[in-house]
C-alpha cells in the first residue's frame, strides 16, 4: 500500500453469469474527488460492475481495492462503512419506514453516527435533496421520482467517499435534472468521488470530467466526455444497437431516454 | 438549525401511564382473587412471553422458527437441575434466561446456515434433538418426567402468589425488552432488513448481526417461559415441554393478533385465551372454531387484528418510529397539529 493509492481500484475484474460475460478483466482507478461518468448500451454490464464494486456481487476473478486495500471479500455492509455509497436503478426503499427513518438508518449505520448527530445529518440531507416535506411519509407512498431522490439521500447519509449513482436521472424532467446536477455538484465539491451511470448523457456532462463507455463487459473508451462521445467505437456501439440511440452532449430539447425501450436489460443483473 | 424529532406524531404518555396502571393492578391481584385465577393468568403470561418473542423473531427479523420450544425446554430443565442442587427455583429463573441466551449462540451458528423453510425445519430438528438428548438422562426424569424439588417448604397460597409475580416479572421484562429493542437502532435495522435486505446492506446495516441478536433475545425469553412452566406445574416432562405444539400456539397468537407490532401478540393472546377458556368443554368444536378464526383473520385482516385496528384508527400504543416536526412547530399545539395533517 502506497500513500498515493487511488481511492478505488479495479484490478482485472471479471464477472460471468453462465456464458454471459458482464465484466471482462476490467481495470480502473478512481482518485479521491474524481467524477466519472459511465455510459453503455443496455446489458453492457454497468449495473453489474456497480454491484461488484459495492459488494452485492463477487467477481469471478480480480480484486476490488479501496485505498489500496483489497475489499473483494468484504460484504456490501462493510464496504459501505468504509466509504462506498451507492444508489440502485430500481429503488430499494424501506417501504414501511418513513423517509426520515430510511435516511436515519444510513446515518446511523453507514456514517456510524450517534443519535443526535445522525438526526442532524438526516435533516441536512433531506433539505439538500428536497425531501424534507415528505419526511414523515412512508416510503411506499412515494412516487418513483421521490423514491429516486430517496436513494440519493440515503446514499449521501452514509457519508460516502465514493458515491456510485445508478441512473438517478432517468425519467426526470429537465428542471429536475438541473436540480439533481446541482446536488451532485455540491457533493463533488465536498471532495466526494462520483461514478455515475446514466443514459441521460446531458445530465452527466454537466458534472463529470471523465467518461467511460462500457460495452460487452469491456471499457471501449475512456477519456474526457468530448473525446469519448466523438470516438468512432462509441458511436458504433450506440448506432449498432437500437437500445440507447446516440448520446449527445449538452442539453437537447428532449433527452434520448424517450427512445429507450421500457425494459432495461442490465437492471436485473 | 431547529430540528425537533420525536418518537411519534402524538405523545404516547397516556398509553405508558395506562400500561403502568395495568401493571400495578396485576401486581395486586393475588390479594384480590383466588389462586385459580392467578394460575390461569400465569399460563396467559407464559403464552404472551412466547408470542412476543416469536413476533420479534418472525415479524421483525424474518426468522420463522418452529423450534423455540427448544429453549422452552432448556429453560425448564435448567431450573430443574439448579433446584436439584439446592438453588431456589425462583432464583433459578434469571439463570435459566441467561443460560438460554448463551446456548443459543452456538445453535445460531448452526441454524443460520439455513434459509426460510429450511431454517424453520432446522429449528424444529434442534428442538427434537434437545428432547431426545434429555430423555437419555435418568437424573432428568428420562421420558417420564421429573418433579421440581425445593418448593415443598412454601405454603401453597404463597407459592402460587410468588409464581404469579415471577410470571408477571418475566412478562413485564419481555414486553419492555421488545419495546426498547424496537425503539433502538437495532429496531430500525430490523425494519430496514425486513423491507429490503440488499438495500439495508448498502447503507451499512449488518443483517446477520441484527438477526443473531434477536435470536439470542428470543431464546432468552423462551427460556424464561420454560422456567415459569416448570415452576407453575411443579414438574416437567420432555415430550410436553419440547412439543412443537408450543410453536403452533405462538404462531397462532402472533398471526391473529398481528405480526410485526408489539400490540398484536397482546391482543392475540387475550383472544386465544378467551376462546380456549370458553370453548374448553366443547371438545372438537374448540379446534374447529379456533381454526375458523385463524382462516377468517388470514382472509380479512392479513396484518392481524391489531394491524386492522391500527390501520383504521392510525393508532399506535407503543410507538417505535420517528416523527420530524415542521420547523417552528409548537409541541402538540392545535394549529401545528392541523398543519401537520396537511401532508
Amino acid at each position: 500500500m502506497t500513500p498515493a493509492a487511488p481511492l478505488l481500484e479495479l484490478d482485472r475484474v471479471s464477472k460471468r453469469f453462465g456464458r454471459v460475460v458482464v465484466a471482462e478483466s476490467l481495470s480502473l482507478a478512481v482518485q479521491a474527488g474524481d467524477a466519472v461518468g459511465m455510459v453503455g448500451p443496455n446489458g453492457a454490464g454497468k449495473s453489474s460492475l456497480f454491484s461488484v464494486i459495492s459488494g452485492d456481487l463477487s467477481p469471478n476473478t480480480g480484486e476490488v481495492l479501496l485505498d489500496g486495500r483489497a475489499v473483494t471479500r468484504l460484504d456490501a455492509s462493510a464496504r459501505c462503512r468504509l466509504g462506498i455509497g451507492r444508489t440502485y436503478q430500481v429503488p430499494r426503499s424501506f417501504g414501511h419506514m418513513t423517509v426520515f427513518e430510511n435516511v436515519l438508518v444510513a446515518a446511523h449505520r453507514g456514517a456510524g453516527l450517534a443519535a443526535g448527530a445522525a438526526r442532524e445529518l438526516t435533516v441536512a440531507v433531506l433539505d439538500e435533496t428536497g425531501l424534507r416535506p415528505d419526511a414523515n411519509r412512508p416510503a411506499l407512498r412515494l412516487g418513483l421520482l421521490q423514491r429516486k431522490r430517496l436513494e440519493l439521500a440515503r446514499a449521501l447519509a452514509t457519508r460516502p467517499r465514493l458515491l456510485m449513482l445508478d441512473e438517478v436521472a432517468a425519467g426526470l424532467t429537465d428542471p429536475e435534472v438541473r436540480q439533481l446536477v446541482g446536488v451532485i455538484q455540491a457533493v463533488r465539491e465536498r471532495g466526494v468521488a462520483v461514478i455515475w451511470v446514466e443514459h441521460v448523457v446531458r445530465a452527466l456532462v454537466g458534472v463529470v470530467d471523465r467518461l467511460i463507455c462500457l460495452a460487452g463487459g469491456r471499457f471501449i473508451s475512456d477519456g474526457t466526455p468530448e473525446e469519448v462521445l466523438a470516438s468512432p467505437a462509441v458511436r458504433e456501439v450506440f448506432l449498432g444497437t437500437d437500445s440507447g440511440g446516440l448520446p449527445r452532449a449538452g442539453f437537447a430539447e428532449h433527452g434520448e431516454q424517450g427512445g429507450r425501450p421500457p425494459s432495461d436489460g442490465d437492471s436485473s443483473s | 438549525m431547529s430540528v425537533r424529532v420525536t418518537r411519534s406524531r402524538r405523545p404516547a404518555t397516556w398509553s405508558g401511564l395506562a400500561s403502568a396502571l395495568v401493571f400495578v393492578a396485576l401486581l395486586s391481584l393475588p390479594y384480590l382473587v383466588f389462586a385459580n385465577v392467578t394460575s390461569l393468568l400465569v399460563n396467559l403470561f407464559i403464552l404472551l412471553v412466547l408470542a412476543t418473542m416469536w413476533n420479534l423473531l418472525a415479524g421483525y427479523a424474518g426468522l420463522v422458527s418452529v423450534g423455540q420450544q427448544a429453549y422452552l425446554g432448556l429453560g425448564a430443565y435448567t431450573v430443574l437441575v439448579l433446584a436439584q442442587n439446592g438453588v431456589n427455583p425462583f432464583l433459578a429463573i434469571p439463570v435459566a434466561i441467561a443460560f438460554c441466551a448463551v446456548a443459543a449462540l452456538p445453535i445460531s451458528l448452526l441454524v443460520f446456515r439455513l434459509r426460510n423453510e429450511y431454517f424453520a425445519i432446522g429449528t424444529w430438528v434442534v428442538a427434537e434433538a434437545f428432547q431426545l438428548i434429555t430423555v437419555r438422562f435418568p437424573q432428568l426424569g428420562g421420558g417420564t418426567g421429573a418433579s421440581l424439588p425445593g418448593l415443598g417448604g412454601f405454603d401453597p397460597a404463597l407459592r402460587q402468589a410468588f409464581t404469579y409475580w415471577a410470571a408477571l416479572a418475566v412478562l413485564a421484562a419481555t414486553l419492555l425488552a421488545a419495546y426498547l429493542l424496537l425503539r433502538s437502532r437495532l429496531g430500525l435495522d430490523l425494519t430496514a432488513i425486513r423491507d429490503d435486505e440488499v438495500g439495508a446492506r448498502s447503507v451499512g446495516v449488518q443483517p446477520a448481526r441484527a438477526k443473531r441478536i434477536v435470536y439470542l433475545i428470543a431464546a432468552a425469553g423462551a427460556g424464561g417461559a420454560g422456567a415459569l412452566i416448570i415452576i407453575s406445574q411443579l414438574n416437567v416432562q420432555a415430550a410436553s415441554v419440547f412439543s412443537v405444539q408450543w410453536s403452533a400456539y405462538m404462531i397462532f397468537v402472533a398471526v391473529i393478533g398481528g405480526v410485526g407490532t408489539i400490540e398484536g401478540p397482546i391482543l392475540g393472546t387475550i383472544l386465544f385465551f378467551t376462546l380456549q377458556q370458553s370453548l374448553a368443554e366443547r371438545g372438537a368444536w374448540y379446534l374447529i372454531i379456533v381454526g375458523t378464526v385463524a382462516v377468517l383473520v388470514a382472509m380479512y385482516a392479513p396484518r392481524g387484528l391489531w394491524g386492522a385496528i391500527s390501520d383504521r384508527f392510525d393508532l399506535r400504543l407503543f410507538p417505535t418510529g420517528y416523527w420530524l416536526h415542521p420547523q417552528g412547530s409548537s409541541p402538540g399545539g392545535l394549529l401545528a397539529r392541523l398543519l401537520r395533517r396537511e401532508r
